[in-house]
């Protein structure tokens, strides 16, 4: 079997920090990632075809993205680096599955550095499934690398400064976005300033998004949430209503918008699946976007040899995403021995200094945009809650009710989690479900055990691995 | 139903033609099925397994598996990670669709 120096598991922002750093380290590295170009989603770049030709419509994370861009492509060649690769499993004794063109592929690897990253926090409501309802990433990537719109006549529905963004990028692309509703209070809006001291960059891009939606004249309706989306067969109107501090809606405030398109954009989940398979330990940290891998100062989760990086140890973006995948590739190349515990600390100084400096924001934007109770309440009976498998809340709760009181054994009694998702679309709702049913801290629900493969793999390549998985 | 397109900011690949459900749709090089789809006005992407629900497009980066059609014969091909490609036939996937076997 091959042996690898140092496996990278993505090619986001922390993922190429972290490559860029145990490269010229000199360190051995291979990288893989799912998608065709390196950057992930917040610097994902255009595929082949599209050709430039204004940078000022992209919004602001295009040239930020192009410098990092630049750093990898300047050390590329000396690693081994394959787009579109699929890794699907780590094993006992440092061993990797992955597929990449094709071929079923095993390594193994002497660290690991994981940088899966994150997807939108999903939230069922009803009419959550009607074809016309995005997740605010999902709609952000059609618009800023495919240069496509969602929709004619778009609502914007979550909390957090992203959905001001992306209502930025649909109007400059063209399209109308008829209101942004802000779950949460803008009233501490203000707060932003205090945490954001000294982040110029991040406060200048607030206040942008801010004046392009005011001037574009798109309604930004606070304490508001989406409750239903309705329509025969793909979404023809929204109804939106008040809520409480606990993101309760207010009886009596409910309003019906004529709107072909809902984005959702309730923050984000960090993915665990690898970290978790490989039983790194795991804490819950609701500000952070919920379990998380527990690290050391320099990113190495509880397993030794294993680090990991980015938004898939709890959700702060990719400006620290970058810092953290810095120390990561530093700390890889100091225990392989490539550069001196001294040197290693030399180098992480900046990218420490920097994350000092975003940790105050992100304070301040965690607290903001934390999903409150109300957010898990919307799902009615009939509402589906796990997309794959076609179950209702109701299936979930009666199987509360016959005695499930963890994820796992849910799962066994209704095959929740067990779709093509695998549990990455469920999960974080139905661990708060069973938590209100059985009136504890969400924390106190042990969470679905992942299992390779982490996605769905073609049978025919999965029988290749048959002695990997005999073991 | 046009405009959905953006013409700013970008100049688009070459030109081509692909087979949705039967009917010529314009696509361009450089775009994934589902971008191709939803450009040409199309929402549903697929239908349920056991209720024959409509889904459509979702999560876009790959994570959900609602997107997912019949592309060139393969089901369960997610439309948001797979290139067009000229001539490629995508069809709405009813349940979870039938694979095309050479005999």
């Amino acid at each position: 079997m091959k042996e690898i120096e140092l496996m990278i598991l993505g090619t986001g922002s922390a993922g190429i920090a972290a490559a860029i750093e145990a490269v010229r380290a000199g360190v051995n590295v291979m990288l893989l990632d799912e998608n065709v170009k390196p950057g992930g989603q917040i610097y994902r770049q255009f595929a082949d075809g599209y050709r430039v030709i204004d940078e000022k419509t992209l919004g602001r994370d295009y040239p930020r993205g192009k410098r990092l861009l630049a750093e990898f492509e300047s050390i590329r060649h000396k690693l081994d680096y394959r787009d579109q690769a699929l890794a699907w499993g780590v094993f006992p004794d440092n061993e990797l599955a992955f597929i990449w063109r094709g071929e079923s592929h095993s390594v193994r690897y002497r660290k690991l550095i994981v940088a899966a990253g994150a997807y939108d926090r999903p939230v069922p409501f009803p009419g959550w499934t009607l074809p016309g309802v995005f997740t605010a990433g999902g709609a952000k990537t059609l618009v800023k690398t495919q240069r496509v719109l969602p929709g004619e006549n778009i609502l914007l529905a979550g909390t957090g400064p992203l959905q001001l963004a992306l209502a930025n990028q649909i109007v400059k692309a063209g399209g109308k976005v008829a209101a942004i509703l802000e779950a949460g209070r803008i009233e501490s809006w203000p707060r932003l300033l205090w945490g954001g001291w000294g982040q110029w960059q991040l406060l200048s891009d607030a206040v942008h998004y801010l004046m392009g939606i005011r001037r574009a004249g798109i309604p930004l309706w606070r304490n508001q949430i989406i409750v239903e989306a309705r329509g025969d067969g793909q979404v023809e109107e929204a109804v939106v209503a008040q809520v409480d501090r606990s993101w309760r809606p207010k009886p009596g405030t409910e309003r019906t918008l004529p709107v072909d398109t809902i984005c959702i954009g309730y923050g984000f989940v960090p993915s665990t699946e690898m970290t978790r398979i490989a039983r790194c330990e795991h804490r819950y940290e609701p500000l952070l976007g919920g379990w998380i891998p527990v690290l050391t100062e320099e990113m190495e989760t509880s397993v030794s040899g294993i680090y990991a990086c980015g938004d898939c140890t709890g959700i702060a973006g990719s400006m620290v995403a970058v810092e953290e995948g810095r120390i990561a590739g530093l700390a890889a190349a100091r225990s392989l021995g490539y550069i001196s515990p001294e040197e290693a600390e030399r180098r992480m100084a900046p990218s420490r200094q920097r994350l000092a400096g975003l940790q105050r924001l992100r304070r301040v934007l965690d607290e903001i945009s934390m999903p409150r109770p109300g957010l898990y309440e919307l799902a009615k009976d009939d509402t589906i809650v796990c997309r794959c498998e076609e179950l209702t809340l109701k299936e979930i709760r009666e199987a509360i009710q016959n005695g499930a009181t963890d994820m796992n054994e849910v799962k066994r009694m209704t095959r929740m989690g067990m779709g093509n998702c695998q549990g990455r679309m469920c999960g974080p709702a139905i661990q708060e479900i069973i938590a209100r049913e059985k009136g504890v801290p969400p924390q106190d629900i042990a969470y679905l055990n992942p299992r390779p493969p982490v996605k769905p793999v073609p049978l025919a390549l999965l029988a290749e691995h048959k002695a990997l998985l005999d073991t | 139903m046009a405009g959905r397109r953006v013409e700013n900011g970008v100049k688009r690949g070459r030109p081509m033609e692909i087979e949705v459900d039967g009917r010529k749709v314009t696509a361009y090089e450089g775009e994934t099925v589902a971008a191709s789809v939803v450009a040409a006005g199309g929402k549903t992407f697929r239908r349920t397994v056991k209720k024959g629900h409509p889904r459509g497009m979702f999560c876009g980066i790959g994570v959900c598996f609602e997107c997912l059609m019949t592309i060139d014969g393969v089901p369960n091909t997610r439309a948001c990670q797979t290139l067009v490609t000229p001539g490629c036939r995508v069809e709405t996937q009813e349940g979870l669709g039938k694979l095309e076997v050479e005999s």
